[in-house]
């Protein structure tokens, strides 16, 4: 069933066009759905005070989350990982060229060796 | 027959509107028993099994509220984006003996990708709501996402990897892997170290559903009792209602593809039927191995196991799932090579 508008990698194939053509039919199902329910609410009331267990809401800058923490969790989690790697990014770039430089030596005996 | 950009349209968008009703239909039903599965467990009685039709049906008759704080086309566009991007992805999944509507136009890499929009459509909400509770919420949930994808990634491409290995063509698509046309499956093409790679593969998807689904132990982006609901905190009637029909869409299209990646078999491979009791049988017995996905990797979980942390998750995913994958990969390769299964 492949044609000429599939993208085909030699091995994955899809196809963009039909994916946009089925996303907006099911958006449109959804939409419909949604359309179906009670839109109206209550506004200028209590009811569209967020929601904070009875708690005071604090300034906005105060839970503004920053792109700093916006990983945390996965940062903690791999702290080990993190506290190596953190410390190479020195902002020297002819570190990083000489990083590239012996990646790129490595990968090249790798694949020396496996062909 | 007329067809546009290579495509029939009168074969997509009916099979995109049959797929859809399937979808929000059997997913309702199915988490009408799974919480049915799991109050039993429990020693409860549970909701009876159309309750979740009950829940959407007084949903869409609530009022939907918009948090003054929230963004408000973003807020209300995320549930819509949500349900429409989980329907997206059961068009690409073999159901029973029936070839995915959307068959040779997206394989399984694709399929993999899709799987994150929901998730993503949910972070967005979260974000959009303006809720501290929701903010963390989002947060939490694409940390979830990052830590289930790696051993997600390692099952799939094992699957594919051995099927390629084995000679067989398009060992990406779907309907390949699922054996729908050919009866090829990835059973019948490993030997003894394969077998015990797939086992160990199989795990790992088990484990990977309830992080997909955010249902315990992954529901850390949700954490009713110290986020109050998380991403969702601030999501009330319809928009709520087509979160809920989402998760039941998504439900059902993960089990699907767990069934077409490790539970492949149909009734009519072993008995002989006639065209249209074959495809009947299929399908019935595609939705009995649906029931018994869902119960090994959402209800027992779930009624065995108390909510993980973030980091927990992160360390779980990465690192036991992540290495048991590879480990899997690692039979894998060594049935391609010296184990005696399939190799071209």
């Amino acid at each position: 069933m492949l044609d000429t508008y599939t993208l085909q990698t030699g091995t994955g194939f899809w196809d963009p066009v039909v994916w946009i053509v089925v996303f907006l039919v099911a958006f449109l199902i959804a939409l419909a759905i949604w359309l179906l329910g009670e839109k109206d609410y209550r506004r200028g009331t209590q009811q569209v005070k967020p929601f904070l267990s009875g708690n005071v809401e604090p300034e906005k800058a105060d839970v503004h989350m920053r792109a700093g923490n916006l990983y945390w969790g996965f940062t903690e989690a791999m702290k080990g990982y993190y506290s190596r790697l953190v410390p190479l990014h020195t902002g020297v770039l002819n570190d990083y060229v000489l990083w590239f430089l012996g990646v790129m030596a490595l990968v090249f005996v790798i694949v020396g060796v496996a062909a | 027959m007329v067809m546009i950009l290579g495509v029939d349209p009168v074969l997509v968008l009916g099979g995109t509107v049959a797929v859809a009703l399937f979808g929000m239909l059997a997913g309702l039903v199915f988490m009408g028993i799974e919480r049915k599965f799991a109050a039993r467990m429990q020693a409860r009685i549970g909701p009876p099994i159309r309750q979740p039709f009950r829940d959407v049906a007084k949903l869409l008759s609530k009022d939907s509220i918009v948090p003054e704080n929230a963004i408000p086309c973003l807020f209300n566009m995320a549930p819509v984006l949500a349900l429409a991007s989980s329907i997206v992805i059961l068009l690409y999944i073999p159901l029973g003996g029936f070839l995915p509507v959307l068959a040779g136009y997206g394989d399984l890499i694709l399929v993999m990708y899709l799987l994150t929009v929901p998730a993503l459509a949910l972070v967005a909400g979260g974000f959009a709501s303006g809720s501290p509770y929701a903010t963390v919420g989002s947060q939490r949930e694409m940390v979830t996402m990052m830590s289930y994808e790696l051993p997600l990634a390692i099952a799939v491409i094992a699957i594919a990897w051995r099927l390629a290995a084995a000679g067989i063509a398009d060992p990406f698509s779907l309907a390949t892997i699922a054996g729908t046309a050919s009866g090829i499956t990835i059973w019948s093409v490993v030997g003894p170290l394969g077998i015990i790679g797939c086992v160990l593969l199989l795990i790992v998807l088990t484990w990977v559903t309830p992080a997909e689904l955010s249902r315990v132990p992954c529901d850390t982006p949700e954490a009713e009792t110290e986020l109050c609901g998380g991403l969702l905190v601030e999501y009330s009637g319809r928009n709520l209602a087509l979160f809920y029909l989402a998760q039941g869409v998504k439900t059902v299209a993960m089990a699907a593809l767990a069934v077409a990646l490790f539970l492949p078999w149909n009734i009519s491979w072993f008995v002989a039927l006639s065209p249209n009791a074959a495809l009947a049988a299929d399908f019935a017995f595609f939705l009995l191995k649906i029931l018994a996905v869902i119960f090994f990797s959402v209800s027992v979980i779930r009624v065995g196991m108390a909510r993980f942390r973030i980091t927990h998750v992160v360390s779980i995913y990465w690192g036991y799932l992540g290495g048991l994958g590879l480990l899997g990969l690692v039979f894998m390769v060594l049935d391609a090579y010296i184990g005696g299964g399939g190799v071209l």
